[in-house]
């Protein structure tokens, strides 16, 4: 009995992490942009993909596709901010949404249409003995997925919170005008964001390949649980998208196992319901301001 | 001479029924792409009213759809209900579904609401899939054939004339909603909330009614189309198919039912046209998606548009052609309120505010306020920043709640009243941050200065409007004769957000005159103004008040200004109303003196 | 703009879609899709989307058995021309097949679609008589109610995969005494499930069944029920990207001495790179042989390698082999009218075709053949029982009618 329940939690856990990564991807953009990337997801999928071109294709040893893939979908990433969403600058959020939306699918598309098959397979990083604690099998690749995507996360928070770059993100979010009057480019910040949220993706993605394979359903599952987690945590706060992710996971875990599989997804849905209603704000948001 | 207008918005009514005649003549393919088609236009002008006018984001649009597909299918499978009862009913769970949305939905906007429009989408789609019992869940159920009346509905072109009539007859509904009242009252209460409450639009039911509305044709549209394709599953109405229709009203254009007729039919027939190309259907779509919202903002009605050459758009000449009533104007009567005619300097109380008391937190923001505005008169109330000026002001025009106190308005308390129901009392007002309605024109605003916003009221209004009902004069002439009295008649059709600040100022005024209220509250009316417009705007006020008896509450840091506009003047300071009396005796009190500039006791 | 000019400037945009959709108007033809030189066949399935592994498939294989044929000089003195329309929902579906009938006027309609565009096309086929080819739909609004004008090929009724799936359990001395049974909640695993319900309910025998979403990943929960229920057969209703993630993580938990069996569409050399190793998994496998298991397979593979350029992961899989072997199925038909090329002639010439199949008109032997009676449009019944050995799935008997 227990020992099922450990399973499920770790299950939880364990996409909970890579919820958490896609959501604080996605709240970093909106931190900086004050828009929702709903591209977040392909990201993820290319990602995803540049990690079984690295590990499978070409055979190079598995920590530079940790290395290269963050860079490389950070490039595609700021890139696409430069073409697409500087000129959207001035328009309406539909505008804004419906042009991510879209380009998230044209990115899919053009996946598949490259590399037309259904999905891709990619090898853990560590393919070991599992360890088995209280009767718990725990395989490495968990622990790895686990702590590996919590460290990524919390260094990144660390980094938004004291480095210039999140000084700049956070001032912009605030009042363009006067950060631009305190000497940040607005151009500069902004595809900074999309590269530093692209590239959490990328590497979501990453972490997310040998659990669930390359393919284009990848790309809707992360923007829909990033998007879940994001707004469960409050969606201006980062340490929300974290702990948002891993209650996500958990919950989505623990209600297949002693719900329903069948209607796990409402159960989520459920609590997110919830959430908007009673604590709009977030479960973890940072700190409340006080309107006067 | 009005009657020209009755019966306007006819077009996008004639050109579904154009297109169906055009499909009679063509072969069963076409007829059954062209009827598909139709149906995705309904499904467009829907969204424009719910995306564009009232800028709800929806990812609920399968759901809906499957909602009511399903309504009718199952009660004429499971009971056997004819198909034309069935589309009925079809409607009204659609219209309930939009009820259940708007629920919680009117409390967000952005991304929040789409967040609640997704959770509807998905828990809908899974319910219908699990319930097998009823639905057929995932493997779907069939649709038999409708029969209406003894008329079998088996053919292409059966189907064809059966959808391009309803088809017609909805969308003729729809533009009938958005070109009346109703719709020009939508864009307010979605382009400035607080304007809007204001002048008794409130925002939340338009809001749910735009859902209900949208909804309720949505659901429609599922049932029109479910026998058409002869089988259901939930998978076709899911997220994704959900997404593609968002883009109708986005591509097409938002602010009109032509671009729901576009969007929806251009998007729709996509599919077919690429046929060659299927693999790369998808991604040309997306493409096209982004390249349309990047390049053309407007959407496809923009474009056209642009490239028939026109500068001003049909509704701008409509408008114009409204405004060219001008030249017959005569002074106007008053078709709203008549109040009983009092001496401008009338000794008895209009507005009475008592010992009003108001904390943020520790902030003791409004302390013990009292403030007394005779009938017809014009009292100031200035102060220095933070001194509490907008706390009480937003209270008296009900944006804001007090903690003790009174407020008596001519015999009737104010208190735990909403600001929409200031206006049927005669009470209208003005904003420091100027809050026309950008996207209408001035005279459109100045409409809705008049009062009886409720939406039943505009929606009857809606369709008086459309067989041309005497009403739609009299607010014309009222509002011109408004705009006349701030001197911007000859900008009647211009759109709002395009006049210089000065002139939206007067619009504002014109809006807040408009009513014949009995009281304006006007906050910081002269900021941002160079001195000539200053002076403009004073003679405004005073001329207004003395033809129209209209007494003015007026809030300002321009001293000169309010020293010579106003007979009464309240000075507050930390909450508190420091003086009271003749402006410029409380000017040169010290006390005051020493609130403002610091200076010593003399 | 006034009235009259929007009304133009509809008019003209209908009228310009109208146009390019008229780009591909019938050519004038004597006989629906029969000309003096060539036989027009239509396609209808999904290029895009998540169902695309199915349409694709199909129409690369009926390209290269359409190719062949043409090569050894056609069939009744003409070539055959392929038509193929893409369609994912049902919507789609009823468009594509109205479009092949009516406006390029196909001689043949062949269905390679999964069961919710067949079901789609269903009342319009037999309304209109045309003779239909279903290669993949097994729901069953396209076969009842029967119509002659619709025949079923390679993909059994889910009455018959279910018996042969129950089977494989027995195989090999497996003695299965508590089925689990872990089933997506999507169109096509459901159907498979009210059919396995029925059939172990019949027989008596204990089973549990859990469920999941489509494309799901993480099965921990429900892998978990099942190893609580003590369940030592596993049948896995899904695709294989769900059943592979399935097993792999049975593994992790701790779920070994499991016999999985997987329905059809999981049965793909795409699972094994999941899995790593997939040795003892069984399913059945809708045609004789599995890929590189022969030498005309090795060879089949090689043709549709050249055909299609480069070959995706996965493929060929069953799909291709069924479209490939089904248009000898047709053009068998073709010859048996005598070269009196009606539709009338061709169904009756189809419903008593007897061991029809690609050896037959110099095709290679990839698809088991099928004979149809004029009560029985069925055209096969049996399937390959196939488990993964040494990394390669083979199949390993052949399952046939009782």
């Amino acid at each position: 009995m227990l020992v099922e329940f450990g399973l499920v939690l770790l299950a939880g856990l364990k996409f909970g992490a890579i919820y958490a990564l896609a959501a604080l991807g996605l709240v970093v953009v909106h931190k900086a942009t004050k828009t929702v990337n709903f591209a977040h997801g392909a990201f993820a999928m290319l990602g995803a993909f540049a990690s079984f071109l690295i590990v499978v294709h070409w055979q190079w040893p598995y920590w530079t596709a940790y290395l290269l893939i963050p860079l490389t979908i950070g490039a595609v990433a700021a890139l696409l901010e430069f073409l697409v969403l500087r000129p959207l600058r001035r328009a309406d959020m539909f505008t804004v949404v419906i042009a991510t939306v879209f380009l998230g699918i044209a990115l899919g598309e053009a996946f598949r249409l490259t590399y037309n098959t259904e999905l891709l397979a990619v090898p853990g990083m560590f393919v070991g003995e599992p360890f088995i604690y209280w009767g718990v099998i725990i395989t490495q690749e968990t622990l790895w997925v686990i702590a590996g995507a919590l460290v990524i996360a919390v260094g990144c928070v660390v980094l938004f919170r004291y480095g210039k770059l999140g000084r700049g993100m956070r001032a912009m979010a605030a009042s363009v005008r006067g950060a631009q009057i305190c000497g940040y480019s607005v151009d500069q910040v902004y595809m900074v964001a999309w590269g530093l949220g692209g590239a959490l993706a990328g590497l979501a993605g990453v972490f997310v390949a040998p659990m669930a394979g390359v393919s284009v359903e990848l790309s809707i599952a992360v923007i829909t649980a990033g998007f879940v987690a994001g707004v469960l945590g409050g969606f201006d706060s980062l340490k929300g998208a974290i702990l948002g992710g891993l209650l996500l996971g958990v919950i989505e875990s623990l209600a297949a196992a002693y719900i329903s599989s069948a209607m796990k997804n409402c159960v989520s849905f459920f609590l997110l319901f919830f959430v908007l209603m009673w604590r709009p704000e977030g479960l973890f948001p940072e700190k409340v301001a006080r309107r006067v | 001479m009005f009657r020209r207008f009755a019966f306007g918005g006819l077009s996008p009514f004639a050109a579904v029924l154009f297109c169906t005649a055009l499909g009679l003549a063509l072969q069963n393919y076409f007829k059954y792409v062209i009827a598909i088609v139709l149906v995705s236009m309904v499904i467009g002008v829907a969204l424009v009213v719910l995306v564009g006018l009232a800028r709800c984001i929806t990812l609920a649009t399968g759901a809906v759809m499957a909602i009511g597909a399903y309504t009718s299918t199952l009660l004429m499978t499971r009971i056997g209900i004819p198909y034309l009862i069935g589309l009925f009913c079809a409607a009204a769970t659609g219209a309930l579904a939009g009820w259940l949305i708007a629920l919680p939905g009117t409390r967000f906007r952005g991304h929040n609401l789409a967040m609640v429009t997704l959770v509807f989408q998905a828990v809908a789609i899974i319910l219908l899939r699990e319930a097998k019992w009823l639905t057929g869940g995932a493997e779907g159920i069939h649709v038999p054939q409708p029969v209406i009346f003894g008329w079998r509905v088996a053919t292409d072109a059966d189907f064809l004339v059966l959808i391009g009539l309803l088809s017609a007859l909805v969308i003729l509904l729809v533009t009938i909603l958005t070109r009346g009242p109703f719709g020009k009252n939508l864009q307010a209460a979605s382009g400035n909330e607080i304007a809007a409450e204001a002048f008794g639009v409130s925002v939340p039911a338009y809001l749910r009614a735009a859902f209900v509305i949208s909804s309720m044709v949505i659901g429609f549209s599922g049932a029109l189309a479910a026998p058409r394709i002869r089988i259901l599953d939930p998978e076709s109405f899911g997220v994704l198919p959900s997404i593609f229709m968002l883009a109708y009203p986005i591509v097409g254009g938002m602010q009109s039912v032509w671009g729901g007729l576009l969007g929806g039919g251009g998007l729709r027939i996509l599919p077919e046209l690429l046929r060659p190309v299927a693999d790369f259907q998808e991604l040309f779509f997306a493409s096209l998606v982004i390249a349309v919202v990047m390049f053309f903002p407007g959407g496809m009605v923009e474009l056209l548009r642009r490239s028939t050459g026109r500068v001003f758009s049909r509704r701008n000449k409509q408008r114009a052609g409204e405004a060219s009533l001008l030249p017959a104007i005569i002074p106007p009567e008053p078709t709203v309120h008549v109040w009983p005619t009092v001496p401008a300097n009338s000794s008895e109380v209009l507005l009475r505010v008592e010992g009003i008391d108001r904390h943020f937190g520790a902030l003791h923001a409004v302390n013990a306020a009292s403030i007394t505005v005779p009938i017809g008169g014009i009292h100031g109330l200035i102060g220095p920043n933070g001194a509490g000026k907008t706390s009480l002001f937003n209270i008296i025009s009900g944006f804001l709640e007090a903690e003790q106190g009174h407020i008596d308005f001519a015999g009737t308390s104010l208190l735990d009243r909403p600001a929409r129901d200031r206006i049927a009392l005669g009470i209208t007002r003005t904003f420091q941050h100027v809050a026309v309605f950008g996207q209408l024109s001035c005279l459109e605003n100045v409409i809705i200065g008049r009062g009886r916003n409720a939406v039943m009221d505009s929606i009857k209004q809606s369709f008086d409007h459309f067989v041309g009902g005497r009403a739609r004069e009299a607010a014309i002439r009222d509002a011109l004769a408004a705009l006349d009295a701030v001197g911007l008649a000859d900008q009647a059709s211009m759109p709002a957000s395009s006049l210089s600040l000065g002139n939206q100022r007067r619009l504002e005024l014109a809006r807040a005159i408009v009513s014949n209220p009995r009281l304006i509250l006007l906050d910081e009316p002269v900021s941002g103004l160079a001195s000539a417009e200053v002076e403009e705007l004073r003679q405004l006020l005073l001329r207004t008040n003395a033809e129209r008896q209209i007494a003015m509450l007026v809030v300002e840091h321009n001293i000169p200004f309010v020293a010579k506009l106003c007979r009464t003047l309240s000075v507050m300071g930390a909450g508190a109303i420091v003086a009271e009396g003749n402006p410029e005796e409380v000017i040169a009190r010290p006390g005051v003196r020493q609130l403002y500039f610091g200076e010593a006791a003399a | 703009m006034t009235r009259f000019s929007e009304r133009c400037v509809y008019l003209a945009s209908v009228v310009i879609a109208l146009a390019v959709s008229c780009a591909s108007c019938p050519s004038t033809a004597e006989e629906q899709g029969v000309s003096a030189t060539g036989i027009t066949i239509g396609g209808m399935g999904a290029l895009t989307g998540p169902t695309a592994f199915i349409g694709t498939p199909g129409r690369d294989g009926m390209m290269l058995a359409i190719n062949e044929i043409n090569e050894k000089g056609g069939v009744c003195g003409r070539k055959l021309t392929l038509q193929f329309e893409h369609a994912s929902s049902p919507a789609e579906s009823l468009a594509a097949v109205k479009k092949l009938t009516e406006q390029d006027k196909v001689f043949v309609m062949v269905l390679a679609s999964g069961s919710t565009g067949a079901a789609a096309a269903a009342d319009y086929v037999r309304a209109n008589g045309i003779p239909t080819y279903n290669l993949y739909g097994s729901t069953p609004i396209i076969r009842e109610p029967f119509a002659k004008n619709v025949f079923h090929g390679a993909i059994v009724p889910v009455e018959v995969a279910v018996r042969d799936l129950i089977a494989m359990f027995y195989d090999d001395g497996g003695n299965p005494q508590k089925f689990g049974i872990l089933a997506g909640t999507y169109a096509f695993p459901q159907a498979t499930l009210t059919a396995v319900e029925a059939y172990l309910k019949e027989n008596k025998a204990d089973y549990v069944v859990e469920r999941f979403d489509q494309s799901a990943r993480d099965f921990t929960s429900q892998l978990v029920s099942l190893s609580r229920q003590k369940v030592d057969s596993v049948l896995i209703l899904g695709s294989f990207s769900e059943a592979g993630f399935a097993i792999k993580q049975a593994r992790e938990i701790g779920m070994s001495n499991v016999r999985w069996v997987l329905d059809g569409s999981a049965v793909s050399k795409a699972i094994i790179p999941i899995l790593g190793n997939a040795d003892g998994l069984r399913g059945y496998f809708n045609v004789p042989y599995f890929p590189g298991q022969t030498a005309s397979m090795r060879e089949f593979e090689e043709r549709l390698k050249s055909l299609i350029g480069s070959m995706p992961q996965g493929r060929p899989n069953n799909y291709d082999m069924i479209a490939y072997g089904s248009v000898f199925v047709i053009a068998e038909a073709i010859k048996a009218t005598g070269c009196d090329l009606t539709w009338p002639k061709l169904i009756s010439a189809w419903e008593n075709l007897k061991e029809a199949g690609p050896t037959k008109m110099g095709g290679l032997d990839v698809s088991f053949s099928e004979s149809y009676t004029p009560t029985d449009h069925q055209g096969n019944y049996r399937l390959g029982a196939a488990i993964v050995r040494n990394g390669e799935w083979q199949v390993y008997r052949v399952l046939d009618k009782p």
